[in-house]
């Protein structure tokens, strides 16, 4: 409100009037003024996990490549291209790959390198183009192995070879040894552009293997959380309401089942139930049970000695109608804040699960899977376990804040203070 | 005003179960309620007025044993299954609590509280013409029927009891039990609730027990009122004789102890001596005894009975009884 001033109403935009009876969308906006902090801890970590959500469903749409293809060389660090091979021969011979025709054609290469795999995937492009023009030809030459790029050339100069494939940073300085040899054509591999994310020791793009793993995370965590609501809500509810031996015994199983290391128990479950996607689930899932059964239980054992639940009583509603009209609706809030927080963890212990290499697949584009196998590459390739642990800690965190902002923000109790 | 009996409490006991041992908040309590009546039931805190409001409902806490006979309309309410007495509350008898501002749903617009508890107990009833009857009842406790979408915090102290009034009378509830049901609110908004309360039972002919420490609001509203003390009946009549021609030695303490703003520097706010009593081991004899300026010797011993002493006058004190023949030559004090 900046100004009590009336405004004549032929000045206020149309736009603003038909925001003004959209009743929830006014509502929301104005609740930026009236929580402040909270608002906007709930809006940022809101898109956040709108952003991770769309992820998770489409992650065909914001995935440059296949998960599980090897789709360039092992890793290549964020933003950075292949280098680029070239192929060098002499003046008066080869320069170019469709030179090399024949049965018996030797190309020279440095062993170890990765000259091999551009030769044949370049010569794969290339018969097939030709395939496409009615020329069947074969364009395969058997790479002669050298240990160095010198004692290549050297070998080239010495007609050994027809050709030599090699790097064209480090051919450039050398050919002033060799007046002889000539650069011909420049051979790349099938990437153009550079990855965002790098690739991994496999050569597995990073960038997709992060946004695959968003919809195994989510997928785990969500069910596992959902489990264990549906599970573990009903039984609190109960346990509250009608207090008895049967409460005492539930009491007792779930004090139990709360009192071990979470990440323990769902060791122990995973390696019983063996491995699958659903054993995690399950194995999670029974983890949090408690959690909600405690939270809700002490709730309705609250929310009960309500002078409105008496006065239900009292107007004679029935014991299911106090339940589910009363004491349930009074009891969401928490039961929100703990779902949130909840799927944060179980992120984690998915991921921690994983880690020690326990439940999923281990080709499953998975962050933990992932960061366990990034860490034995850690000092040469640091991006391996750098994005899926970011990646880890902004979906836990953005769940955190929102669960917290919402608590905040649903809980009467803490806003009137 | 019909001088029918609505409710004939007979012999009314309740205990609690507590870690030490059975605490008998009420004890053996008979009271009639006549048809259109308001009836004040006065007494300290924690004298079992309360406890006996919502025995006549039967809403007391699991860890609570009944005992007596509740004759409402000629039909024992203790003889009733759970599910019969669920259909009664509500319908033929319903309360009004202490606290307007926690006895709604928090989450629960106001409007739906009317019309759930209409649809309850008559479900044939549609939910339009719940609604209809919601709003128009709402109206006619001065409410504005825009208001029915409010949720309770939106609504003030005084509206709130008025919501709660309307919930009472949605079914057209014989009885009305009102357990401090203006306590928490102010004198303003007490004295327009009276009035109110007043207004409403002219109209509908209602029958109200009134469940109060506030002894000017028995006298205002009052026909007849009853006094507890220590979870027995002290004194009941109609509201003049109780305050004019007071028989009771409590009653007489309790009307004393009432501040009076005319009440000058040099006179102090009556006192009464001692404590009530703890009702795990209550005292011997009349429970009033201890704290009683008139005690006799057979006070301590044997509890008095409740008689009438004078025409629709009950008294529950030696003084007004035959005292027994071998405590009748004591003294005072021996």
């Amino acid at each position: 409100m900046t100004s009590t001033e009336k405004i004549p109403i032929e000045d206020i935009p149309q736009w603003q009037k038909d925001l003004d009876q959209a009743g929830f969308v006014r509502r929301f906006l104005l609740g930026r003024r009236w929580y402040g902090a909270d608002w906007w801890f709930a809006v940022i970590s809101g898109l956040l996990l709108i952003f991770v959500f769309s992820m998770a469903i489409f992650p065909g749409l914001y995935a440059p490549y296949d998960p599980r293809q090897e789709v360039g060389p092992g890793q290549l660090a964020p933003g950075e291209l292949p280098p680029t091979f070239v192929l060098v021969g002499q003046k008066d011979g080869a320069t170019e790959l469709d030179d090399l025709i024949g049965e018996d054609v030797r190309i020279g290469i440095v062993i170890g390198s990765e000259s091999a795999q551009v030769i044949r995937e370049v010569a794969e492009r290339r018969e097939e183009e030709l395939k496409a023009e009615g020329q069947n030809v074969m364009l395969r030459p058997r790479p002669e192995r050298y240990d160095t790029i010198e004692e290549a050339l050297e070998g080239l100069s010495n007609d050994e070879v027809p050709a030599v494939i090699g790097l064209k940073d480090e051919i450039e300085p050398l050919l002033a040894a060799h007046p002889g040899l000539v650069i011909g054509e420049a051979l790349s591999g099938n990437i153009q552009k550079p990855f965002v994310l790098g690739t991994n020791q496999i050569g597995q793009d990073v960038l997709s293997r992060v946004i695959w793993g968003t919809r195994v995370a989510l997928l785990v965590s969500f069910s596992a959380a959902l489990f264990s609501l549906v599970v573990g809500v009903p039984l609190g509810l109960i346990a509250g309401f009608w207090s008895g031996g049967l409460e005492r015994a539930m009491t007792l199983v779930m004090d139990s089942l709360y009192s071990f290391p979470g990440l323990i128990l769902a060791i122990a479950i995973t390696s019983v139930l063996g491995p699958g996607i659903m054993n995690v689930i399950v194995a999670i899932a029974v983890l949090y049970v408690p959690t909600y059964y405690r939270i809700v239980r002490g709730q309705t054992l609250a929310v009960k000695e309500e002078l409105y639940v008496e006065a239900a009583r009292s107007l004679g509603a029935r014991p299911f109608a106090i339940l589910t009209r009363y004491i349930f609706p009074n009891v969401i809030p928490s039961i929100v804040v703990i779902f949130s927080v909840n799927v944060a963890d179980a992120i984690l212990t998915e991921a921690g699960l994983s880690f020690i290499g326990l439940g999923l697949p281990p080709d499953t584009p998975d962050w933990g899977i992932d960061l366990a196998s990034g860490q034995n590459y850690m000092r040469q390739a640091w991006w391996l376990i750098t994005f899926p642990g970011l990646m880890v800690m902004f979906v836990t965190l953005g769940f955190s804040m929102l669960g917290e902002s919402l608590s905040e923000i649903l809980n009467p109790r803490l806003t009137e203070n | 005003m019909a001088n029918d009996t609505l409710l004939n409490i007979e012999n009314l006991s309740v205990q609690y179960k507590t870690r030490m041992g059975w605490v008998s908040a009420v004890d053996n309590v008979s009271m009639e309620i006549k048809q259109g009546e308001i009836l004040g039931l006065v007494g300290e805190s924690g004298c079992g007025k309360s406890t006996l409001g919502k025995a006549l409902l039967r809403i007391n806490p699991p860890s609570a044993r009944i005992s007596g006979h509740l004759w409402f309309l000629g039909e024992d309410l203790m003889a009733r299954t759970d599910e019969e007495m669920r259909q009664i509350r509500g319908q033929h008898i319903s309360m009004i609590f202490q606290d307007p501002m926690t006895s709604l749903n928090p989450i629960q617009r106001m409007g739906d509280h009317l019309v759930e508890t209409i649809l309850t107990h008559e479900p044939e009833v549609g939910k339009e013409e719940a609604r209809a009857r919601a709003a128009a009842l709402v109206d006619r406790l001065g409410i504005s029927s825009t208001r029915l979408n409010d949720y309770p915090h939106q609504l003030s102290g005084g509206m709130r009891q008025r919501v709660m009034i309307g919930l009472a009378l949605a079914l057209n509830a014989d009885l009305i039990i009102a357990d401090e049901a203006t306590t928490s609110l102010d004198v303003i908004v007490e004295a327009q609730f009276i009035e109110l309360l007043k207004e409403l039972r002219n109209e509908f002919n209602l029958t109200i027990l009134l469940i109060t420490h506030n002894i000017g609001l028995v006298a205002e509203l009052s026909d007849r009122v009853a006094v507890m003390y220590a979870g027995r009946m002290a004194e009941l009549s109609d509201a003049r004789s109780v305050f004019k021609e007071t028989l009771h030695p409590y009653t007489r303490g309790l009307l004393k102890a009432v501040p009076n703003i005319r009440l000058d520097d040099e006179e102090e706010l009556y006192m009464m001596g001692g404590s009530p009593p703890d009702l795990v081991e209550p005292p011997t004899g009349c429970r009033y005894h201890p704290r009683c300026p008139q005690a006799m010797p057979v006070c301590a011993a044997e509890p008095s009975h409740f008689l009438e002493a004078g025409p629709d006058h009950f008294v529950n004190c030696w003084l007004y009884e035959d005292i027994p023949a071998e405590y009748a030559d004591k003294e005072p004090g021996e």
